[in-house]
């Protein structure tokens, strides 16, 4: 019997069945790796036949409408008017051009936001945890009222309704004949360079160099000393009189202009559009309020123990949040705020409402009704604001690279 | 001697407690409060004094212009300028204040579209309930089912040519749905069962194992078939979308885009954490891309690359073209807000699902995912407060939502340039809206807090 098991060996043919057998049951589905790859494939195939699809019926669209895709028109005449742009810029000028207003006027438009509400944000935040009652709900109540309301409400109600509603410019506010303010916007005085004022301006910025530095002097002098030695406040005077003496010269150097009501408007100095400064005010209010919440997260999230200890060893209240709290929430706050930041320049281009030239305004909204070249122009907006916020993001990596506590 | 018999003598005193004395007035009560909080040191009070005068000013003056100096009933604002000058014009407003809720929906059906909003919130009702079954299927048939009823109702028109035959079945599947759920829910409550009970016997005889739902979907055919032939005979007369507008229309595309968040959400968080490099790329685009832009830019983009990029011969309108960008925009940014959630679950669960023999998508649904989007409702209402918010960008490429509408008072010709007082209605509006739901949140974070 049992020989005759052993001799009943089966065949290759069976054992080949049997192999195949084996390999159905097992399914290819089965297979984690295999798997992977099918799906990756499919969902490859599926994309890319969308996006094939999607380009067809572009390529045929644009044939029927007799377009070209392509990037020649920024070198065509624009032909029309931009309001306020800090770029020399005349009708005559290229679609490039166009674009470069955009993106100027929109990062002046962000950046000025940004530095505004950080500053008054950061202030709101530490009134929020302020220990007069009142002081901290109107700090709540502000911060609730503001980020409750749409932003875009808030711009329109600041260009309608308040901008709008100052006075014509012969009855104009003004602050010392400097600062004009009217319904057409803010007028400043500026200065004009010339070429005497050279040497002064040299004696300017070398100066204020040396100030920074002996400031930073003074106080590795202080830590190290406790005090400052006299010959150190000799030397302070004497990098201060420098200060001075130059900026006196400077001044003699230059010619201020300040604006000047001519006929029915004001000219000379600089100018700021009423859009301009609704859309100012109302971003800045609005981004002080999420930036004031980012604050108080961050201030709260520091053991209250150091605050104690900071006013055991003698610190004032303001001290300790100066030198020892707020060094240390930075690296909580920081993270938030540039997306706060990202957030304005994304905002920025609500102006676009109020007819403020930035650069959705400009270039996705009238450049698109000239030329009708809408897949290219929206493609350099949207990368525009791509690159902002690519830029944004590594700086804040750089940022958290250094602050990150260093743990052995 | 003498001394020592006197002392003897005298009585032990007892000793009686005086009575106990308030603390001084200046350490307790009002005054003492108000004095440490408000004047104890000088810039302290300084500071007080300051806000408690902006206060008063801010507060008197609202007040002053918002209601006492305000003017309700007028037929233009000349007449309003005149009987009080600097008192808000609310009696503009008022004439306005239905085309802010419904656009130019025709007054005689407005009653369509707040039945359509009655039906919406009576969808939600059950899963706020106890004894609801199957809260899952009641969500997610309020996501796909819903949308149908409530578009049935606003556009309205002759089935087959103005709205196709699929929408109305569809929609009449759906009013049966809510009607069932209802009526089952009162047989639950009056603990009657459920009214396919009598089915579940015969359908034992077809299959096993799916009788329940096999004899639910029977009653429900069975009722959609009645509400079909109800919505067959009826025509509703035909609502163009161009006549929607103002709340309505806000809250259409805001419920839209906060319904569609989710699911395409979790699709492309998922997509993030994917370990397949295609997968895994595809999704961190789409969620890079489109969060690092502002949203009227994806606005102009559907508004004007939609109809270049898809066949000629389609048909568009705006709404569809704007809540088409809204979901995507909505979409990238909840996907965050869930990868977020994704990343703070330990990894032992997902390794204790795996031990289970769950799969993939088992472990997700059932495990990963509920945990994740629980711990992420804070971060979820927050981005749909803010969708709610940025509904009104809608405005600048030219759809009646309550912004436009609002600012078309203003071109009037009988209140022209009142530019304030709708301004401050729909902010008050939207203050209430956003200032509900984001404490609703509060509230529900701490309830839905899970101790660890």
């Amino acid at each position: 019997m049992l020989d005759n098991a052993i001799e009943k060996k089966p065949s290759w043919m069976v054992l080949g069945l049997m192999h195949l057998k084996r390999m159905f049951n097992a399914n290819i589905f089965s297979q984690t790796k295999a798997r992977g790859v099918m799906i990756q494939g499919v969902v490859l195939s599926l994309v890319l036949l969308g996006v094939y699809y999607l380009l067809s019926n572009a390529t045929q669209n644009l044939n029927q409408m007799g377009m070209m895709f392509g990037f020649d028109f920024l070198n065509a005449t624009a032909g029309f008017n931009i309001s306020w742009s800090l770029l020399p810029y005349d009708p005559t000028m290229s679609y490039w051009r166009v674009f470069m207003v955009g993106m100027i006027n929109t990062l002046i438009l962000s950046f000025s936001v940004i530095v505004v509400a950080t500053i008054l944000g950061t202030l709101i935040g530490i009134m929020r945890l302020s220990s007069n009652p009142m002081v901290a709900f109107v700090a709540r109540a502000y911060v609730e009222l503001v980020r409750n309301i749409p932003l875009l409400i808030q711009i329109i109600f600041w260009f309608t309704v308040v901008f709008s509603t100052l006075p014509s410019p012969r009855q104009s506010y003004m602050l010392l004949d400097a600062v004009v303010l009217n319904n057409r916007g803010l007028y400043l005085p500026t200065f004009e360079l010339s070429s005497q004022a050279v040497w002064p301006l040299i004696m300017t910025v070398f100066s204020l160099a040396l100030s920074v530095f002996m400031h930073r002097k003074n106080k590795k002098n202080r830590l190290k000393n406790g005090k400052l030695t006299t010959n150190s406040y000799i030397l302070n005077v004497c990098v201060y009189l420098l200060l001075g003496l130059s900026l006196t010269l400077f001044n003699q150097s230059i010619s201020w202009q300040w604006p000047q009501l001519t006929g029915f408007n004001y000219t000379g100095g600089a100018f700021l559009p009423a859009a301009f400064g609704a859309a100012f005010m109302a971003m800045t209010i609005y981004r002080s309020a999420s930036i004031a919440e980012t604050v108080r997260a961050g201030i709260q999230s520091i053991d209250k123990g150091q605050a104690e200890a900071a006013s055991t060893i003698g610190f004032s209240r303001f001290q300790a949040l100066k030198l020892i709290i707020i060094p240390q929430a930075a690296r909580a706050i920081v993270p938030p705020i540039t997306n706060a930041w990202l957030a304005t320049t994304k905002d920025s281009s609500l102006a676009v409402a109020i007819g403020f030239p930035e650069l959705v305004s400009l270039f996705m909204q009238t450049s698109i009704n000239q030329t009708g070249r809408a897949i290219e122009i929206i493609a350099m907006v949207m990368g525009f604001y791509v690159v902002v916020s690519l830029l944004m993001s590594y700086l804040l990596n750089v940022y958290n690279n250094r602050v990150q506590l260093k743990v052995r | 001697m003498k001394n020592v018999t006197n002392k003897q003598a005298v009585p032990l005193q007892k000793f009686v407690a005086t009575k106990s004395r308030l603390p001084k007035d200046s350490s307790s009560g009002l005054i003492a409060y108000v004095r440490q909080k408000f004047f104890n040191n000088l810039f302290n009070s300084v500071l007080s004094l300051a806000v408690f005068y902006l206060l008063y000013i801010l507060i008197s003056g609202a007040l002053n212009w918002a209601v006492f100096d305000a003017v309700w009933n007028a037929a233009n604002r000349r007449e309003c300028q005149t009987l009080s000058p600097n008192g808000a014009c609310w009696a503009g407003v008022i004439s306005w204040f239905n085309n802010l809720m419904y656009g130019r929906y025709e007054s005689a059906l407005q009653w369509r579209v707040n039945l359509g909003a009655v039906f919406g919130l009576l969808w939600l009702i059950p899963l706020a309930l106890n004894k609801t079954p199957y809260k899952t299927w009641v969500f997610i048939s309020a996501i796909l089912l819903y949308p149908f009823l409530a578009a049935y109702l606003f556009l309205g028109g002759e089935i087959g040519s103005e709205i196709s035959l699929f929408h109305a079945f569809v929609s009449a599947f759906a009013l049966a749905y809510l009607l069932l759920l209802y009526i089952n829910l009162g047989l639950a409550y009056s603990r009657l069962g459920t009214l396919h009970r009598p089915l579940i016997g015969l359908c034992q005889k077809i299959t096993r194992t799916k009788a329940k739902p096999l004899s639910f979907t029977l009653v429900w055919c069975f009722l959609a078939l009645i509400i079909w032939m109800v919505f067959a005979s009826y025509t509703l007369s035909y609502v163009p979308i161009d006549r929607w507008g103002g709340l309505f229309l806000t809250f259409i595309i805001a419920g839209f885009a906060i319904t569609m968040a989710i699911p395409l959400g979790v699709i492309l968080a998922l997509g993030r954490r994917s370990k397949l490099p295609v997968i895994y790329w595809l999704s961190l685009l789409c969620i890079e891309l489109v969060r690092s832009v502002p949203l009227i830019t994806v606005l102009f983009m559907s508004v004007t690359l939609l109809p270049l990029f898809l066949p000629a011969d389609i048909e568009f309108n705006k709404l569809s073209q704007v809540l088409v960008a809204v979901c995507i925009f909505a979409g990238a940014y909840m996907a965050e807000n869930i990868r977020g959630g994704l990343q703070a679950i330990p990894e032992g669960q997902y390794e204790a699902a795996k031990t289970l023999g769950l799969g993939y998508w088992h472990s997700m649904v059932l495990i990963i995912l509920p945990q994740a989007l629980r711990m992420m409702i804070p971060n979820i209402m927050t981005s749909f407060i803010s969708l709610l918010k940025d509904t009104t960008l809608v405005s600048i490429i030219g759809l009646f939502d309550i912004m436009l509408m609002a600012r078309n008072i203003a071109n009037d010709k009988a209140w022209l340039g009142l530019h304030t007082e709708p301004l401050v209605l729909i902010s008050i509006l939207f203050f209430v809206l956003c200032f509900g739901m984001s404490q609703y949140s509060l509230n529900l974070e701490k309830r839905l807090k899970v101790g660890h």
